[in-house]
């Protein structure tokens, strides 16, 4: 900033054509980021948090441990917090063993995998899993 | 950052400084910006940000680095009149947002699978500091490593002292930026979070980018001239060698940060060790660059 005595101008003049290409740049770059937060904004969907669980993949098992793989999406237009799942495994109707996971935070579109251990072989009997609860952001 | 090659050729000098300028925003932008990418606060604001919320922290960093650029910037030669610096803050956010990203794609916060919308929020909430930082590249660090060397018949008389002298000055220097910087980060949950999000093939990329950013930082930023550099003595007389030798310290001072904050014990696995401690050490490594220049 040692040029103060200069015009406006003659300032301009003298920026090169390298940065002339790197404003170039750089505008497309902030107006690509502009664009598609633009974008974002009016495809917006207030919509609360849908929240769904499925199986994710087989059952897998190591040493005497059943791994029920799974996948939660939130289909919702929302965000949704401190999102709890539950697992039973229900033998002939009555619950043998029952697993929670509380998944911190799902974006909207978001789907977070893990897995419910078992000490039973799930084939025995049937696996529900459900949603249970979730918080606002 | 000029030499004789560029001295012949104007126009090769011209886009060489421009990249020095960009460098040199860059690398304020990762002095700046490296810790609030290592906070998960920041990544869930930017997650659950609204897209309005988006637009006006892009208008007010705007406003912010347009009034920095006024009397500071990244910049060695400028202008001050509004429309450069209008000019220039827009450069800044423009690197601060592709720094970020970068940064935030190394550490797994940014993938396939995340949302567009958290993706834009992360990138540009995380952008703030690091358009600042940018925008008070100049001023930030004052421009040259100091000169150790003494008067020529100092340095063939005292040739071998000196030598060591300078190598202990710049392991020193690295040591205290790399604590100055990753002290803050080391005992947070960020580094066992981003850990067990993290495979070797990307540690080995953060790696990489430690390494690129802490050469470009000292030698590449035009912090440091080209005379300057190679009167720099030391046993490190290539650049690249005294960027690795400086990696490893602040690999060994992430290490013992890990284990001083009980992140890291003796009986915890091997890969564990390695993930936290290359985590840690871009951090490290930037603060330990700066740490060179600074000191």
């Amino acid at each position: 900033m040692s040029q103060g005595q200069q015009s406006p101008d003659q300032e301009q003049q003298k920026r090169s054509l390298a940065e002339w290409v790197s404003f170039g740049i750089a505008s497309f770059i902030l107006a690509a980021i502009a664009g598609l937060v633009i974008y974002e904004w009016l495809v917006q969907d207030n919509r609360p948090p849908a929240i769904s669980v499925r199986r994710a993949g087989n059952t897998r098992q190591v040493q005497d441990q059943f791994y029920i793989p799974f996948a939660v999406t939130n289909t919702g237009g929302q965000a949704a917090d401190a999102v709890q799942v539950v697992a039973q495994l229900r033998v002939d109707g009555k619950v043998e063993a029952t697993g929670e996971q509380q998944i911190s935070y799902l974006s909207k579109g978001e789907t977070k995998n893990g897995a419910f251990i078992f000490d039973r072989n799930p084939n025995q009997g049937k696996v529900v899993l459900r949603v249970t609860s979730y918080q606002q952001p | 950052m000029t030499n004789d090659n560029t001295a012949k050729h104007p126009r090769k000098k011209v886009w060489l400084s421009e990249c020095d300028d960009l460098m040199r925003g860059a690398s304020g932008g990762f002095l700046f910006g490296i810790p609030l990418l290592y906070t998960m606060e920041v990544w869930q604001i930017g997650s659950t940000a609204e897209p309005s919320e988006m637009l006006v922290v892009l208008a007010v960093t705007f406003i912010i680095i347009f009034l920095i650029n006024r009397t500071a910037g990244f910049r060695k030669s400028q202008g001050d009149s509004p429309l450069q610096a209008a000019m220039d803050s827009v450069e800044a956010i423009a690197i601060g947002l592709v720094c970020s990203a970068g940064i935030l794609i190394l550490l797994r916060r940014i993938t396939l699978e995340t949302t567009l919308s958290a993706a834009l929020g992360k990138t540009i909430f995380e952008s703030v500091p690091f358009a600042i930082g940018v925008a008070v590249a100049n001023e930030f660090i004052s421009g040259e490593r100091k000169d150790k060397s003494g008067s020529k018949q100092d340095k063939a008389k005292q040739q071998n002292q000196d030598q060591l002298n300078a190598t202990i000055a710049d392991l020193g220097a690295t040591l205290i930026g790399a604590l100055f910087i990753a002290f803050n980060i080391a005992p947070t949950d960020e580094i066992p979070m981003l850990s067990s999000a993290i495979s070797a093939p990307w540690l080995l990329a953060i790696a990489i980018a430690s390494l690129l950013i802490s050469y470009g930082i000292v030698f590449e930023a035009g912090f440091v001239n080209q005379q300057k550099r190679q009167q720099q003595r030391g046993l490190f007389q290539h650049p690249w060698s005294e960027t690795i030798a400086c990696y490893l310290v602040s690999i060994v001072a992430s290490v013992l940060m890990l284990y001083f904050f009980h992140q890291l014990r003796l009986n915890d696995p091997w890969f564990m060790w390695l993930s936290y401690t290359i985590l840690l050490s871009l951090p490290s490594t930037i603060g330990g660059a700066a740490g060179r220049l600074a000191i």
